[in-house]
């Protein structure tokens, strides 16, 4: 009668609460024994199912005990709520991450792996609290990310213009966010059009339409709110001073080479900037790296775990 | 020794003679209380195995416990509260409504509280109900069960649950003094009881795990406070009430015509139940996890505004993987997940197909109505059974509704039954008691009219249907048809002895 299940996984939901009253959506995999806590944090219009297909690869790893899976939503994102903030910063975004760390892996050597603005966000985190690095912070994967620099000064009237005219449109489409909603379902995910658009910034030429579709399906889960209030905060990130508190750690640095939005260049500057960073540019992708070659995240995180033990 | 024995004076077993004995005290008892008192049959006797009248509204006590149509239809047509707080009224209102209706009929003194029926015997010499009940014994003319469908909880079988070391709770029997304030707390079932205790206490616990294993579709609850002017108005103007009940009653049997004639026309209900579904959960893998497969109404259509964001809420999560067993402090689900638990709150519904009240009857030829059901529920007009003279069922088989008030059919039953006991009455009747052709005539009419109703055609499985995937629980037809069917006795179908 009983189906005998050799081997379960221990899996556990969170509500990690923030001060500012934002309370983020976290999912835990694996023993509170296991050596080392893998925490990965996602993309600008992403959630944590982003991650899934590298979830999947680092599953056996899990169901061993070799290693523990946390994964969460970004403030805004997802599940989790905004908090009472007026403005957000990828500093704040690194400190929801040392307030996710305290809550759900409070002890014990810890991996992060960051995508794009999730990347951002432990560069936010080494900054602010350098003091986690090494000691509890043993390595990091920085995924289709960037230091800074990601908006251009504007060279001529029209790019002043749209700098300015920017900020104006996206504060009407969050208020009118419900208009804006219905045009947004008019041109579905699972249209070819809308496809076409995500395919064309986001991935490189060997992506499959199930990459794409999957995550269009991510994207378009995400409030008109979450584009409008993070564009600025990405372009005013800056965090090439925080590199250099990295230098004492494992670093792993990947990037398509068809990334058309934080491009390969940004990864460079990575790898030049935190000598034991190690840099892998991935042909035939774009900016989805965690979705198009999962495999190369996770052999990455890998051996970032083995060296934290 | 045993001349001793015999010699004490035997404490003789007290039987209380009534002509009528009425089982439960919910709705459908009340009501036929009130009914026999108006009808001036006085020696009336209420079996109610709780300390209160209420029935399943005072054993449903979980957090956000509320009825899903509007108190001004889901109330006694005789007895309208203009006073009604909001739109949908919770447990407590509905309760106290109760509550307000026994006092003010003055039948509460008919009855007698913790007595629970064990068994009730057709005595074929005396031509009596012999009830047997946990505060003594009765001897009934007429037996009336109002034991309801919603009253006796069903639990899963489920490995393991027995060991399990947290608390365990039926939503049917909330422990409203444990504290879910800090717990990990795992709901089994998402029907109409999980979607109401979800929302109620997903805000408080440390995080809540909903086991699902077949989505609900879930339209929009148009719930508000009703306005001082609107009580007013009813009051005074008792006919204004009168006529918006009415207009209730007329809205929701147009829902009969998709459910029970075609469901095509149900296509409108289900594409507002989609709507609602993708305007309140964004992410579109959580979206499949919620979205039915089946047509709507082919399960109970669940009302509500909240179970979408509380499932979606940063400490909540839905499972589709069945459970696979539970550990002492754990559940374990079959792809190999297991997710730490402190409490477990069964919200999987009741026993309506096979009523526990079936079992402890016995008729004529000394089975029991459990046994005589055997191969599916049978009655005439879901109030007689061939072979139990004197016995009346309300809220029994094929009267259920889940589109409009119960309120609506146990008067049209009540009525019914009053007939009966009128025509007794009139005929000096001792016992009566529908032919087995009257049976088997309403049987095949009931299985004629659930051919066709999106029950058996919807694509689900769902506790409507019995063992056998025959409707025995639901009136396949309009409302007023059934009102129709029992507005006066069909006294042709009947045989009565005299004296």
């Amino acid at each position: 009668m009983t189906t005998q299940l050799p081997t379960t996984v221990l899996a556990t939901t969170h509500a990690v609460p923030i001060d500012d009253g934002a309370r983020l959506h976290a999912t835990v995999r694996g023993s509170d024994d296991a050596p080392v806590t893998v925490v990965l944090a996602h993309g600008w219009t992403l959630s944590q199912g982003s991650w899934d297909d590298v979830a999947d690869a680092l599953a056996d790893d899990v169901a061993e005990g070799a290693v523990r899976l946390v994964r969460y939503d970004q403030r805004g994102h997802g599940r989790s709520t905004w908090g009472s903030v007026d403005e957000v910063s990828i500093d704040l975004l690194g400190e929801d991450l040392a307030a996710v760390l305290a809550t759900l892996a409070p002890t014990g050597p810890v991996v992060l792996g960051g995508h794009s603005m999730g990347g951002m966000t432990i560069m936010a985190l080494a900054g602010a609290h350098p003091e986690l690095i090494g000691d509890r912070v043993r390595g990091v994967a920085f995924v289709d990310t960037s230091a800074g620099e990601l908006s251009k000064p504007p060279r001529n009237a029209a790019e002043r213009l749209q700098e300015r005219l920017l900020p104006v449109v996206g504060a009407w489409a969050v208020r009118h966010g419900r208009r804006v909603e219905g045009w947004r379902r008019r041109v579905p995910p699972s249209s070819a059009r809308h496809q076409a658009v995500v395919r064309g910034l986001l991935y490189g030429t060997d992506a499959t339409d199930a990459m794409v579709r999957r995550g269009a399906d991510l994207i378009s889960a995400s409030s008109v709110r979450s584009f409008v209030a993070f564009w600025p905060a990405l372009g005013a990130h800056d965090k090439a001073e925080a590199l250099v508190e990295l230098g004492t750690i494992p670093v792993e640095v990947l990037v398509g080479d068809g990334d058309k939005l934080t491009p390969v260049r940004h990864s460079g500057k990575l790898a030049e900037a935190i000598p034991t960073a190690r840099l892998q540019i991935v042909s035939g992708c774009g900016h989805m790296l965690p979705q198009e070659r999962p495999d190369l995240v996770t052999e990455a995180l890998q051996r970032l775990v083995t060296a934290a033990r | 020794m045993t001349s001793t024995l015999e010699s004490q004076p035997q404490s003789a077993p007290q039987v209380r003679e009534v002509r009528v004995a009425v089982i439960g005290s919910g709705f459908a008892g009340l009501g036929m209380a009130i009914r026999l008192r108006e009808q001036g049959i006085e020696d009336v006797v209420v079996l109610e195995r709780g300390p209160d009248v209420g029935g399943t509204w005072r054993d449903n006590t979980y957090p956000g416990a509320a009825c899903d149509v509007q108190s001004n239809l889901y109330s006694f047509s005789f007895a309208p509260n203009p006073d009604w707080p909001r739109t949908y009224s919770e447990q407590p209102e509905i309760l106290a409504y109760l509550k307000g209706v026994a006092a003010g009929y003055d039948v509460l003194r008919q009855h007698v509280f913790g007595a629970d029926v064990t068994a009730a015997h057709w005595d074929a010499g005396a031509k009596r109900w012999l009830v047997q009940t946990s505060r003594g014994e009765f001897s009934a003319r007429v037996l009336v069960s109002a034991a309801g469908a919603l009253a006796d909880p069903s639990y899963p079988d489920i490995p393991g649950i027995e060991d399990f070391a947290g608390t365990v709770m039926h939503s049917a029997r909330w422990d409203s003094t444990h504290d879910l304030a800090g717990e990990r707390v795992a709901v089994i079932g998402t029907g109409a009881s999980a979607i109401q205790v979800v929302p109620a206490i997903q805000p408080v616990v440390d995080s809540v795990t909903v086991y699902q294993r077949t989505p609900p579709w879930v339209i929009p609850r148009g719930d508000r406070p009703t306005t001082s002017f609107e009580r007013s108005l009813y009051r005074r103007l008792p006919g204004v009430q009168k006529a918006v009940r009415g207009v209730l009653y007329a809205g929701r049997e147009f829902l009969a015509v998709g459910i029970t004639k075609n469901p095509r026309f149900l296509a409108p209900v289900q594409k507002l139940a989609r709507t609602h579904l993708e305007r309140q959960v964004r992410d579109p893998q959580v979206r499949a996890t919620l979205a039915p497969d089946y047509t709507i109404g082919c399960k109970r259509i669940l009302i509500s505004n909240d179970w979408y964001p509380a499932v979606t809420a940063p400490n909540a999560e839905v499972v589709n993987a069945g459970i696979a067993e539970i550990r002492p402090h754990s559940v374990v689900t079959r792809d190999g997940v297991e997710r730490p638990t402190d409490t477990l709150v069964l919200a999987t519904g009741f026993q309506v197909t096979d009523l526990p009240i079936a079992h402890k009857i016995t008729g004529k030829d000394g089975r029991t109505l459990a046994e005589v059901w055997a191969d599916g529920m049978a009655t005439n007009r879901g109030s007689t059974v061939a072979g139990f003279p004197n016995l009346f069922l309300l809220v029994g088989p094929n009267v259920g509704v889940g589109h409009t008030s119960m309120v609506y059919m146990i008067e049209s039953q009540v009525a019914y039954v009053g007939n009966a006991l009128q025509a007794m009455d009139d005929e000096d009747l001792i016992t009566l008691e529908t032919t087995q052709a009257a049976q088997d005539a309403y049987r095949a009419l009931i299985a004629e009219r659930s051919a066709g109703t999106v029950w058996l055609e919807g694509g689900c499985g769902s506790w409507y249907l019995d063992e056998h995937g025959h409707n025995t629980t639901l009136w396949p037809d309009f409302t007023f048809r059934f009102r129709a069917l029992t507005r006066t006795l069909d006294r042709d179908n009947y045989v009565g002895t005299t004296a």
